[in-house]
């Protein structure tokens, strides 16, 4: 690994990932920049208001890209453990739990800006409407996957239960999704007024909606590298802790 | 001759957490034979037979075991290995008798009454064998664990201070128990603080100091492992 | 089959013997419902609704401490690790302790029924015995979650903690299902109300017992 530049030597002795990705960071940050400025522009200035809710639907353009990255960044906590429990390498680990702990930021946006939306159309901060309460859900399940890597940080097992929840966790998702449905169907509360049904009538609307969508799909896998590519460095030096602690030992016998 | 041995290690590691606690121990055990491996409290002996078992990964190197890697035992090769714990691993709400019945069951050897007195009889808790587990001292405990990992009639048998809290009454039951299974090809491993002794069983002995295997009597080559007996 | 007979034999055995779990869970269970009756009146505006609810409520934490203390007896001598080692199959290990936590959470949810009966005053009648199928499902289902996270759980600090934080939030569908179809049981509603809530329970069950008979090995072995 000559050719690597001195300032990353060490991680670059097994693995080339991690510096790779620090390296690959920078520009994802960029393109998450001028994203977010594209659609910025795009929602307070291109996109004509919805007729019914006035200026407070441009919230959506933020709200339905935050909650699409939400249940994304779950199915990949689910398949980096599925990876993990198969392959037993490190880095799956790093990845699932960087993506759950990205995946929680969106997630609680996703309830904040609901939240928001909800208070002028619906009369109230929160309702138990489907979507939101399966959201909610999803963000508890997320804050147990979080708790248990907290808790059991001494564990060496961590990483394996850290895989089994979240796989457990996102295959309990679609019946969370179809039981709540069902839940507020046939006890369909006042407040809600209509189902959801944004019509998009406009195709200026979908166009900005699409590249908020792309803006928060970057921005999410910028944040994501830039976790994993710490929670790499981070299992990187156990490991050369644990290799250092190894050579004194033996050093010792000498 | 070189017979195929039972379990062999390739330069097995293990580490817990930074912690190294076994380096590059390469060993063999061989049917027939029984082995010591003599330290001190945290020398990594429990350690390295609990990778042995197939209980504990290693951090690094291989370990097979009936030829197959010890992470995947089929079966067949689990069925085959007795293990004695420092823990009991006994019920302690379950009579003797229903401790040695059911891990009897599990591993699908005779349990009938019959069977498991025999066992009983053999470890001295036939008196006691209706009763629990619970109102045994450590050294009835002793007793009935090492009755429960030989039971399984094991091609390899783990020992993890047989000895510990037995009368000497006990330790020659146990001494005798260890060369029956010898003696029917069993291949022993077994740990112990200092050198051991058995009535008419050739033992191989070597020591682990500090996380490595050395000959026995060679492990004050490095002059510091001799001065931390009792880490 | 040997050897599922032998462990759900041994579990029954010991729990014949100290009474520990089904007692626990009875007594958590009764206080819960006292707490409720206080928290909701006894003579609650939807007596089928609030008494389902209650129901649901002492089983969701009552069974948290039963599958708390099956595993109890597993821990106490390290005998987790001598099933580890034994040729048993794990997801053999898993359905055994399934199947004694299931049995356990059914006798003591019984007598909670018969509780909950006498504290909203409740007809005893056969209107009852519909609530055995969103019952049993629910049980099923809830012992399945809570054995594959207690064994998780009960292997880190502050387990007690840890445990509801997992399984209650992965519960939601079984109890949302559960307590509509309990609820539509005590109120004398025709079959098919219950039937799709009774299908979302079906689901749970079948999800849930595969992922844990599939993921068992993982949270039993060690590192």
């Amino acid at each position: 690994m000559a050719a690597e530049p001195s300032s990353s030597n060490i991680a670059d002795s097994t693995g080339a990932s991690a510096p790779a990705m620090a390296r690959l960071a920078p520009w994802l940050g960029v393109a998450t920049l001028a994203l977010m400025l594209a659609s910025l522009f795009m929602v307070f200035e291109y996109v004509p208001t919805e007729a019914q809710e006035g200026i407070v639907q441009r919230i959506f353009y933020f709200h339905v890209p935050c909650a699409w990255v939400a249940f994304a960044a779950f199915g990949l906590v689910a398949i980096a453990g599925v990876f993990y429990l198969w392959l037993g390498d490190q880095i799956w680990d790093d990845l699932g739990y960087a993506a759950a702990e990205s995946g929680m930021v969106f997630c609680t946006l996703v309830l904040i800006t609901g939240s928001l939306w909800a208070k002028p159309i619906w009369g109230a901060w929160w309702t138990w409407d489907s979507r939101i309460t399966t959201t909610f859900i999803l963000w508890l399940l997320y804050g147990g996957y979080l708790m248990l890597r907290a808790m059991a940080d001494d564990t060496p097992e961590v990483a394996r239960f850290g895989a089994v929840v979240g796989i457990v966790a996102a295959l309990d998702v679609p019946v969370v999704i179809v039981s709540v449905r069902l839940w507020r169907t046939i006890h369909p509360a006042v407040l809600v007024t209509r189902q959801g049904g944004h019509g998009l009538e406009d195709p200026r609307m979908i166009a900005t909606l699409l590249v908020a969508t792309v803006a928060f799909t970057v921005m999410f896998a910028w944040l994501l590298m830039l976790r994993f590519a710490q929670l790499r460095l981070r299992s990187r030096m156990k490991e050369l802790r644990r290799a250092l602690a190894l050579a004194e030992a033996s050093a010792g016998d000498l | 001759m070189m017979a195929t041995p039972v379990v062999e290690t390739h330069a097995l590691s293990k580490s817990f957490g930074e912690t190294p606690v076994l380096r590059d121990v390469n060993l063999k055990l061989f049917a027939g034979r029984a082995a010591v491996l003599i330290g001190g409290n945290g020398a990594g002996k429990s350690t390295l037979l609990r990778i042995l078992g197939g209980l504990s990964r290693p951090s690094a190197g291989r370990v097979t075991v009936f030829g197959e890697d010890s992470l995947s035992l089929s079966h067949q090769s689990r069925r085959r290995i007795g293990m004695l714990s420092h823990q009991s691993w006994l019920y302690p709400n379950l009579t003797a008798r229903e401790n040695i019945e059911f891990y009897a069951t599990l591993y699908g050897v005779p349990h009938s009454q019959a069977a498991c007195d025999r066992w009983l009889d053999q470890v001295g808790l036939l008196a006691v064998a209706d009763e629990r587990v619970r109102s045994f001292s450590r050294g009835m405990e002793q007793r009935l664990s090492l009755a429960r990992a030989m039971l399984v009639e094991p091609m390899l048998l783990l020992l993890d201070e047989p000895f510990a809290a037995l009368d000497p009454d006990g330790v020659a039951m146990a001494s005798g128990l260890i060369r029956a299974q010898v003696e029917r090809g069993c291949a022993v491993a077994m740990t112990a603080h200092g050198a051991l002794q058995l009535d008419g069983l050739e033992l191989e002995a070597c020591s682990v100091a500090r996380g490595r295997l050395v000959p026995y009597g060679e492990e004050s080559r490095g002059g510091r492992v001799r001065s931390m007996p009792g880490r | 089959m040997g050897s599922f007979a032998a462990l759900l034999r041994k579990d029954l055995r010991l729990e014949l013997r100290s009474g520990q779990s089904t007692l626990a869970l009875f007594a958590l269970s009764l206080l819960i419902l006292v707490v409720l009756v206080f928290a909701l009146s006894p003579e609650p505006r939807d007596r089928a609704e609030a008494s389902a609810g209650a129901l649901w409520v002492a089983m969701v934490f009552a069974g948290m401490l039963g599958a708390t203390r099956a595993l109890l007896s597993e821990n106490e001598n390290g005998c987790i690790r001598a099933l580890a080692m034994s040729p048993v199959d794990p997801a053999m290990l898993y359905g055994a302790k399934l199947a004694a936590a299931f049995i356990f959470m059914t006798v003591a949810e019984a007598a909670a029924v018969l509780l909950v009966v006498l504290f909203f005053n409740l007809d005893f009648g056969p209107s009852l015995l519909r609530l055995a199928p969103p019952l049993v499902l629910g049980t099923l289902g809830f012992s399945a979650l809570a054995t594959l996270l207690a064994a998780i759980s009960g292997r880190t600090r502050a387990g007690d903690l840890l445990l509801p934080l997992l399984a209650v939030p992965m519960f939601v569908p079984a109890l949302i299902a559960g307590v509509k179809s309990s609820a539509a049981a005590l109120a004398g509603a025709p079959f098919s109300a219950m039937s799709q809530w009774l299908g979302v329970l079906v689901a749970f069950d079948v999800l849930f017992v595969t992922l844990g008979g599939l993921l068992f090995e993982h949270v039993i072995g060690e590192d």
